[in-house]
């Protein structure tokens, strides 16, 4: 059996609540492993915990409680660069960076391998274009990063982690504000990219096509962790987000496809799933 | 690190490596005693002049006096660079903890409420610098630093607070000694020497050299906090030491030549515009620049008015705000 990449142990984060002096439990008790090159997909419903469980996983906030183990090591314990030098982040698109070019972008990815006075190698040149080259973009790399595209600035920002050289790439909502054509782009080039991939998604679709394992969240709480069949089921679903939906398998491809149907929600007779 | 500039870059700041040495040496020039190109090089290589008196005016007078108006300008721009990359605030500049009005209640409390002057003004200057970056600290204690824009804010809080004291001050004081205070605070290098030159060096020397050390972290912070954390950087440490070390920078400068506006703010915008938002062409080249165009504008206060210089802080205004409109108006018009 192939050693757990994150091993997350009875994991609790609270934040503080601004208007008293208590706090809110973003997640609770947390307990699952993932494993190397699995592509896991976090779904759920708002404030279900997705971003804070990524930005545990990423060592941005420390766990009140629990423990996250990387690589069999206390992520907590690492420091930042050496945490950087493993895991790689692609944060949602707010807006593109001003004034930068798209070959700086991809370099900034070589941050964690550098002390203060090594310059920019031959080589890193190097794998610079080939980050470029990998997500499509390598005719654009003398052009300013604010002239792209959304779909071209997420694939912008999956070179830099591309470049950063780590095993395991964390994204949020990385197909946001992007159309149809950039999603499957998108998500196809992270398939591909035979690292370890955990993204949170709301296209529940598009995580039952591209996703080895999902993990459903609610309220902070593991719901349902597993592969698609084992999580997409309807009644679960209906549960979590409060709409009946059913759950079909695609005819040609075997995909699962998930379809809400509020107006189920008034009718008297229950709709049998297909599954 | 040159080397991974492009030639534009690269050409420009050999441009403006060039056009620092000329205007060092035609700065040499003006002055109120008339200096040929001959005697000036013999004075400058230590041979001997035919008037004395030359040896003294380069050495003793002009030279330090231009060292110290490159170094104020290269700090303030080297300053306002860092700070605007730091906080992404294209209106953050060396100024921003209330250091100048700090500065200005120092000034103002040795030359009015102490009779005896205990300290020199620029002494107090300093001290009332770091009391405004203190208060500024620690007004953003809880913050740590994570929220730029509260800094900011507390700056500007702490600056209109201490300026009000010094008003106050002013307002019962003695004509002659408020009109002295006054005039401090608008700037000049009259009163420099080799011993400003001693103290604002090194100031300025471990600013560029630790922020050019630290350029890919604050190319990282360009994109967005969350970003520069996921490639490994510690943004608080890197926000904590650099405000620190601009906030050392201007409280040496303001304490030397009281206050001169607009260079922080204006410079690494110019350079900006001209090399690219990367920290190194636009450090390198702020420095530069800031250099440059703190000479000149040193020249133009000195030999403007016969028998009189100009506050410095009233050209710099000036000037920057002209030179800022032109280009902001140049980048609208591109869409920029």
């Amino acid at each position: 059996m192939t050693a757990a990449i994150y091993t997350l142990d009875q994991l609790c984060l609270a934040y503080p609540n601004s208007r008293s002096t208590g706090s809110v439990l973003a997640l609770d008790q947390i307990t699952l492993t993932i494993s190397p090159d699995e592509v896991v997909g976090i779904i759920g419903p708002n404030g279900a915990g997705k971003s804070s469980l990524l930005q545990l996983l990423n060592g941005r906030y420390a766990p009140n409680s629990g423990r996250i183990l990387l690589s069999g090591q206390p992520l907590q314990q690492q420091s930042a660069q050496a945490l950087a030098r493993q895991v790689a982040t692609v944060a949602q698109i707010s807006s593109a960076p001003q004034g930068l070019f798209c070959e700086q972008v991809a370099a900034m990815g070589l941050l964690p391998h550098k002390r203060w006075y090594e310059g920019t190698s031959a080589q890193d040149k190097q794998q610079v274009r080939l980050a470029l080259q990998q997500v499509g973009l390598a005719d654009k790399a003398q052009l300013r990063a604010d002239t792209l595209s959304g779909g071209e600035l997420q694939r912008l920002y999956i070179a830099r982690a591309l470049v950063q050289q780590a095993t395991i790439l964390l994204l949020d909502e990385p197909t946001n504000h992007l159309d149809v054509k950039y999603q499957h782009q998108v998500l196809q080039l992270l398939q591909g990219l035979n690292k370890t991939i955990i993204c949170c998604l709301h296209d529940l679709n598009l995580a039952a096509r591209y996703c080895h394992k999902l993990l459903l969240l609610e309220n902070g709480r593991v719901r349902a962790y597993g592969t698609p069949h084992d999580v997409l089921r309807p009644a679960l679903l209906q549960q979590v987000f409060g709409l009946p939906c059913v759950v079909s398998s695609q005819a040609d491809y075997g995909w699962l496809q998930v379809t809400f149907i509020p107006e189920l929600a008034h009718a008297k007779v229950g709709v049998p799933s297909p599954c | 690190m040159l080397k991974q500039l492009k030639p534009r870059q690269q050409a420009l700041l050999w441009l403006l490596s060039g056009l620092l040495v000329l205007s060092l040496l035609f700065s040499l020039q003006i002055g109120s005693v008339a200096i040929s190109w001959r005697e000036l090089l013999l004075a400058l290589t230590g041979q001997a002049v035919s008037e004395p008196l030359t040896q003294t005016i380069i050495w003793q007078i002009r030279l330090p006096r231009l060292l110290v108006a490159m170094l104020v300008g290269a700090g303030l721009a080297v300053a306002g660079a860092v700070l605007q990359n730091v906080s992404r605030n294209p209106l953050a500049d060396p100024y921003l903890f209330g250091l100048m009005a700090g500065a200005g209640l120092g000034a103002t409390i040795v030359s009015i409420v102490l009779p005896d002057q205990l300290i020199s003004m620029a002494l107090a200057a300093f001290l009332g610098a770091l009391l405004a970056v203190l208060l500024v600290f620690i007004a953003c204690m809880g913050n740590r630093l994570q929220k730029m824009e509260v800094t900011l804010l507390a700056g500007v809080a702490v600056s209109f607070m201490l300026s009000a004291i010094s008003s106050f001050i002013l307002y019962f004081a003695e004509p002659f000694a408020a009109n002295r205070v006054i005039f401090w605070m608008m700037g000049s290098l009259s009163r420099t020497d080799w011993h400003s030159v001693a103290l604002i060096a090194p100031a300025v020397m471990v600013l560029l050299v630790v922020a050019l050390a630290v350029r890919r972290q604050l190319d990282a912070l360009l994109l967005s906090d969350d970003s520069a954390r996921s490639l490994g950087v510690n943004t608080q440490r890197l926000r904590l030491v650099l405000l620190l070390l601009t906030a050392l920078v201007t409280a040496c400068i303001v304490a030397q030549c009281g206050g001169i506006a607009f260079v922080g703010l204006m410079v690494p915008h110019m350079v900006r515009y001209f090399m690219g938002v990367t920290a190194v062409p636009l450090l390198l080249g702020s420095a530069l620049f800031g250099a440059i165009f703190m000479m000149w504008v040193d020249n133009a206060a000195r030999s403007l008015l016969a028998m009189q210089e100009i506050p410095l802080g009233v050209i710099t205004s000036v000037l920057g705000s002209v030179f800022f409109l032109i280009i902001l108006r140049r980048q609208l018009q591109q869409g920029g």
